[in-house]
């Protein structure tokens, strides 16, 4: 439906296996393929040790894949490269470097002109609500807001492919949707002149039925399902209740172990549309 | 830096590390070629030379000290460590439980512990010899102390830390306070105490040796002393060598131990520094 | 004046106990009147230390700035006394701060050096344990021999002993840098220099605090046993000197000088590490044995 430099991301015959600590080897991930165009905001949904933590990293250029190719912009992966932003799980702002120097790193390493990088990292921290904190030490903030630097970094960072892993998981309700509505908020605007291509790893049905253009579903290391959702946005506790977000929901939920299949017809056929892939 | 770098497994040693080992003992080789054999004896020598003092070393009589070896000096020394690291860590760990939940005991004892944890403990060295003479006493008091204070800090921080929930449970269940102790308390600081211990023994070693080359009748370090007295460099690393296998040896029993009662801890691993 | 009270409410008790066992001293010398030679008090109390042992410390003054020595035939004096501890003070601290400044630039620059690879740390990790664990005060023989009983002896000595240390623990910091910080920067574009400069160096700054405060207390006891095993100046060798004599009275005073500035070498560390680390959450004073 679009042309082929439409592609973002392109992951072929990628596998990954570990040798864990008992000596035993372990996939996690087997031979997965999947295309995701550009400014499409994914997420990978799955239960906890399916892979999706090693796919991002792979994509991140962190992890080398044990076999398989991935590309970003027709080029093959093999180092981290600031065109891919990281969210990660763990608290991952620098606590001996204010707010702001955070904010900039990215552009500091890359030789950007001190009042350029200053201008861009204090714009992005009054998007994400956090001018106030600027010159503050990391310590001094809570773990929302830490997100919420690390949301306003990898933006700063101008990077076309933003990976999110679990970013949001250990927050309470409300900051959690309030960072939601920051984070779609800064990927549609920036969207028009440069698409951004968001891979959002998480464990939350709702989480991803709220964010994502299309949920890739993951189990032991293999894409099990495949959704798109084309409820529009901004979408509000009553797109949720539309008929095909509850369809979803139910089909997610059964994927997670947490409804039997037959809940609804929707998830029989997705099951067997997987198997054919 | 590696990603996989972190597993960890009971004692298991590295293969690179032997590599390493073996590097270290090449490099002392080549270093061999440069110096002479007074200033720096070939490994090969110091190993011969071991065999040849361990159990009675010919040369020490030379040197007026009759009918020893490198073994029985080994055991002076070894036991006196035994005896003053079992006797420091026990007053150690006592006091440091006691000011941890009594606040008035700690206000007295903790200026008089920080004040001796700050200054080196052989600063005492000569006193004692003095006060107690050149016999076994000196030199255990001096690793006594050394190691009561260390055991003081770390049992008291371990009961600081260790969260009130545990205990408050406790009570809720009609627990003694007898019980609290040994059933709350103990289990759980005893990774921190041992980790304690683990660093007073490592640092016991070096202080009953220099305990012994002040002044003493026997042990390792009067050997070393008198060694020194007749400049042979080989004699003293034979014996300096035989002192470091000991010593690490007795860390690694002790980390092995100390994984095995504390096994429910993450800081319990052995390797874990 | 707020300030004078402010300091004794947060030392007050420290000021006491140092008074109360400043007080015990000087009742056990009450008690306890044996003397190990005839003149020489086991327990030498303060009315001893005030009357004749400061005066007796220029014994250890060499002569020179026009203040002649006792060896040369002149009387005790205060002035010589005064300076015999000066001298001797600042010969015991430049061992001791050369020393450790010696290795810890050695150790630390072997240590990052190591940490470059994974294989080269690996390489070093087992031999190193061992080195570490091998009884330094044992060596002081050795490096007498190797490298005299002057100054250069003292200082290889104390160099060696906090080198060790710092080698390890920075090998061992740089292990335990939190991958997420190094797998971040990294994503944003980091290259290997600029990796060590803002991420690895100041993220194993508070582990190698406590690094340094270990390799003070090894540096103060190794320079005391070096000083202690032959040196012909410095507070270690006026005690032992002292020692030989059983002047009990002279080497507690020099003990206590010793003490003093062991403990205002700590002082000054931590004020200095609390300002450098204002980032970290919760930093406590760390106290380490030496």
């Amino acid at each position: 439906m679009r042309l082929e430099n439409g592609i973002a991301i392109k992951a072929s015959q990628l596998s990954q296996s570990f040798r864990r600590a008992d000596g035993q080897l372990v996939d996690a991930l087997s031979s997965v393929n999947f295309e995701v165009l550009k400014g499409q905001f994914v997420c990978l949904i799955g239960p906890s040790g399916c892979g999706k933590t090693t796919l991002l990293q792979i994509i991140a250029g962190l992890l080398l894949p044990s076999s398989g190719i991935l590309e970003v912009g027709n080029q093959v992966v093999t180092r981290p490269s600031p065109e891919r932003g990281m969210v990660f799980q763990k608290d991952s702002v620098f606590p001996w470097m204010r707010v702001i120097n955070n904010v900039e790193y990215g552009l500091a390493c890359r030789g950007v002109g001190s009042g350029e990088r200053r201008a861009i990292a204090e714009h992005y921290l009054e998007r994400v609500g956090l001018a106030h904190v600027a010159r503050a030490w990391p310590r001094e903030l809570s773990g929302g807001m830490l997100k919420r630097v690390a949301v306003a970094t990898v933006f700063a960072n101008g990077a076309s492919v933003l990976l999110l892993d679990e970013p949001f998981g250990a927050l309470d309700y409300v900051t959690k949707r309030h960072l939601h509505n920051v984070l779609l908020t800064l990927w549609a605007e920036t969207g028009r002149n440069k698409p951004r291509t968001v891979l959002f790893v998480t464990h939350d049905v709702d989480e991803a039925l709220i964010l994502a253009d299309r949920i890739l579903v993951f189990h032991t290391g293999r894409i099990v399902d495949d959704l798109a959702l084309v409820a529009p946005r901004p979408r509000t506790t009553d797109t949720l209740l539309m008929p095909q977000m509850v369809q979803n929901k139910h089909l997610l939920l059964a994927h997670l172990g947490l409804e039997t299949k037959q809940a609804g017809t929707g998830a029989t056929s997705s099951i067997v549309r997987a198997a054919n892939d | 830096m590696g990603r996989k770098s972190r597993r960890r497994g009971i004692l298991r040693i590295d293969p690179v590390g032997i590599f390493g080992v073996f590097l270290l003992i090449m490099i002392w080789q080549a270093l061999t070629l440069a110096l002479p054999p007074s200033s720096l004896p070939t490994p090969s020598s110091v190993v011969a030379r071991i065999g040849r003092d361990f159990i009675r070393a010919e040369e020490l009589s030379f040197y007026g000290l009759a009918d020893t070896g490198l073994l029985n000096s080994m055991i002076y020394t070894a036991t006196n460590v035994m005896i003053a690291v079992a006797l420091g860590s026990l007053v150690g760990t006592i006091a440091g439980f006691v000011t941890a939940r009594f606040h008035n005991v700690r206000a007295i004892l903790d200026p008089i512990v920080m004040t001796m944890g700050t200054i080196p403990i052989l600063v005492l060295a000569p006193f004692f010899l003095i006060w107690f003479g050149v016999e076994r006493m000196s030199a255990v008091l001096l690793v006594v102390l050394y190691v009561a204070v260390i055991l003081y800090i770390f049992a008291q921080r371990a009961a600081d830390n260790l969260d009130p929930v545990y205990e408050e449970y406790a009570y809720t269940l009609g627990a003694s306070s007898k019980r609290i102790v040994w059933d709350i308390l103990i289990p759980g600081t005893v990774p921190q105490v041992l980790g304690g211990i683990r660093i007073a023994l490592a640092g016991a070693w070096g202080l009953e040796a220099i305990a012994e080359l002040l002044g003493a009748q026997y042990g390792i370090g009067k050997i070393i002393q008198v060694l020194a007295g007749a400049t042979d460099v080989q004699g003293i690393f034979a014996a300096l060598i035989v002192l470091g296998l000991v010593a690490v040896i007795s860390d690694g029993l002790a980390a092995l131990v100390f994984a095995h009662v504390a096994a429910w801890s993450a800081a319990a691993r052995p390797g874990g520094n | 004046m707020t300030e004078v009270r402010a300091f004794f409410r947060r030392h007050g008790v420290s000021i006491i106990v140092l008074g109360v066992m400043a007080a015990i001293w000087q009742i056990l010398s009450l008690l306890y009147t044996t003397e190990a030679v005839p003149g020489e008090p086991m327990i030498p109390g303060w009315q001893v230390v005030f009357t004749r042992t400061l005066i007796s410390l220029s014994d250890y003054w060499q002569g020179g700035l026009g203040v002649p020595s006792v060896a040369e035939g002149a009387p005790p004096s205060y002035t010589a006394a005064l300076l015999a501890i000066v001298s001797n003070s600042l010969d015991t601290m430049v061992r001791l701060y050369l020393g450790l400044l010696i290795g810890g630039l050695v150790g630390t620059f072997l240590g990052l050096a190591v940490s470059w690879s994974k294989w080269s740390r690996r390489t070093v990790e087992l031999p190193l344990q061992f080195i570490r664990t091998l009884p330094l005060l044992a060596m002081v023989p050795l490096f007498q021999l190797w490298f005299g009983i002057y100054f250069a002896g003292k200082v290889a000595f104390v160099a060696y002993g906090v080198g060790v240390i710092f080698f390890a623990g920075v090998v061992n910091a740089v292990k335990n840098v939190p991958q997420v910080y190094i797998d971040n920067a990294r994503t944003q574009g980091a290259n290997r220099v600029q990796l060590y400069l803002t991420i690895i160096l100041p993220s194993i700054f508070p582990e190698l605090r406590a690094t340094i405060l270990l390799s003070l207390g090894t540096a103060w006891g190794a320079v005391l046993g070096a000083e202690y095993l032959g040196a012909q100046s410095g507070l270690g060798y006026i005690i032992v000197y002292s020692e030989a004599f059983a002047y009990l009275d002279r080497m507690f005073v020099v003990a206590l000088l010793f003490v003093f500035y062991a403990s205002i070498s700590y002082a000054i560390f931590n004020r200095l590490s609390l300002k450098l680390l204002q980032w970290m959450p919760r930093v406590g004073r760390v106290i380490v044995v030496g």
